[in-house]
């Protein structure tokens, strides 16, 4: 039986942590990574304003992934989510 | 009582911070504050006890403000950064420039994509000014090579000056509700129409508070030789202005290119200005000679001013707010270059000598006397 409030693991990378009281992981509720992503907004948005720009958009050089696998692979925010999940936020790998 | 020169260095990886008393022989470091995040705007607001801003531009998560209220030794956030409003479609990427405003709690902010923000309470809060950043004109500016930057907020009284690349120079007569643009004589090398309302690769602008209404500008120059539709432009890189920039004439005669980034006036004597021309083509020293270029009758003419410089094999770029002036009785000139060399010019760039060697390629340089 799929348990009615669905949460799911937001693994923070550390240069975000200060918006979150210096937390690692967040437990978050969303069948959808765009559902985690609003719920991040209504508890931590200054948080939120560093994963996603003014318009919603996840910003080009950060990552999310849903467990192992990069949400573009998958259906972007429209992924779902099952209980347990891991979400994990990544800055892009570039340099310069 | 005014004892030290504090220096504001914005590069690719940090916002440094100089200091020397007011002799300037030799300068303290500190820093990179913003550690790793390009810095392209900085401000030091020097009324009272003296804060100073710096933008952070991370290209990962986004922009931020960063404070500082003791003289640039620790630097915060502020509690949020210019944003556009969720309805409105473009998304900041990045803060160009930052200037005071009337009191010590209002500050202007102008962004990438071209837009003017305004805070009361010290870069906490923003709002959007609608009266430039929603104008009529705003959604058919176009990106220069730097990105479709809003880089010059000059203030006057009721008046407010912006410099838009491209967009041209915008003039606010009530204090910033609403905006014309007013580019009379400013030229564009690349539309046929070699006078358009606007549009234009604006680079810098100065203004000097010892004669109403003088504008200098640095625009888009090195169209000499275009030869496609509406034929050659010369001479319509460095402009001046006497009506509070209503109309604009050249002054560029006597430059090595009218070419260039940076423009800056003599805090003391109105008619001494300062460009740094720069190749055309490749947007460097021309000749691999660097130099500053120093009128003192307003324009009529131009002196050189390398003494101390290289001489040969620098191919440097000093980008728009890379260069600023002191306001000691005898002031220096300090230009950032994009090779990460600090050049100090003492007695107004009569001699030149190099402060800081080895930093990161440098976006803005300001000074101030605290």
């Amino acid at each position: 039986m799929t348990p009615s409030v669905v949460t799911v693991t937001v693994h923070i990378p550390g240069p975000l942590r200060d918006y979150c009281a210096g937390v690692a992981e967040l437990t978050l509720p969303g069948t959808s990574v765009r559902a985690v992503l609003e719920e991040l907004e209504q508890r931590h948005p200054t948080l939120h304003r560093r994963v996603c720009d003014e318009t919603g958009a996840v910003r080009r050089h950060v990552n999310l992934f849903v467990n192992t696998r990069h949400i573009r692979d998958r259906n972007g925010l429209e992924t779902p989510l099952a209980p347990g999940d891991k979400v994990t936020i990544l800055p892009a790998v570039s340099g310069g | 009582m005014a004892n030290r020169v504090l220096l504001c260095i914005g590069t690719m990886k940090g916002l440094f911070v100089g200091e020397s008393p007011k002799a300037r022989r030799r300068f303290a470091l500190r820093g990179p504050f913003g550690q790793g995040v390009a810095v392209y705007s900085a401000l030091i607001d020097a009324r009272g006890t003296p804060r100073i801003y710096a933008s952070s531009c991370n290209a990962f998560f986004g922009m931020k403000v960063l404070r500082s209220t003791d003289l640039g030794k620790k630097f915060k956030e502020t509690k949020s950064a210019p944003a556009f409003p969720k309805t409105d479609g473009r998304a900041l990427a990045n803060i160009w420039s930052l200037e005071a405003g009337d009191d010590r709690k209002q500050l202007w902010c102008g962004v990438e994509p071209a837009a003017l923000f305004r805070s009361r309470d010290g870069g906490d809060s923003w709002d959007l000014v609608d009266g430039i950043s929603n104008h009529a004109h705003a959604r058919s500016w176009q990106p220069g090579n730097g990105g479709l930057c809003m880089h010059t907020i000059l203030r006057d009284g009721p008046r407010v000056h912006l410099g838009i690349s491209t967009g041209g120079h915008y003039l606010s007569e009530d204090g910033g509700e609403t905006f014309q643009a007013s580019n009379k004589g400013v030229g564009a090398g690349f539309m046929p129409d070699p006078y358009p309302e606007f549009g234009q690769c604006v680079h810098k602008i100065a203004a000097t508070k010892h004669a109403p209404g003088r504008l200098y500008m640095q625009n888009h120059g090195g169209w000499g030789d275009w030869e496609g539709p509406g034929g050659r432009r010369p001479h319509i890189g460095v402009l001046r202005s006497d009506d509070h920039g209503h109309t604009w004439r050249s002054i560029s005669k006597g430059l090595p290119s009218d070419f260039g980034f940076p423009v800056l006036v003599h805090p003391h004597d109105a008619d001494t200005v300062y460009v740094m021309p720069l190749a055309p083509q490749t947007r460097t020293c021309p000749g691999g000679a660097p130099a500053v270029w120093r009128s003192e009758n307003g324009g009529n003419s131009w002196n050189r001013l390398a003494n101390g410089l290289p001489r040969k094999d620098s191919y440097f770029t000093v980008l728009r707010d890379a260069m600023d002036i002191d306001e000691s009785p005898s002031p220096a000139l300090y230009f950032g270059t994009t090779t990460g060399q600090l050049w100090i010019g003492r007695d107004g760039g009569e001699k030149w000598e190099c402060l800081f060697d080895a930093l990161p390629p440098i976006h803005c340089v300001k000074v101030a006397v605290v």
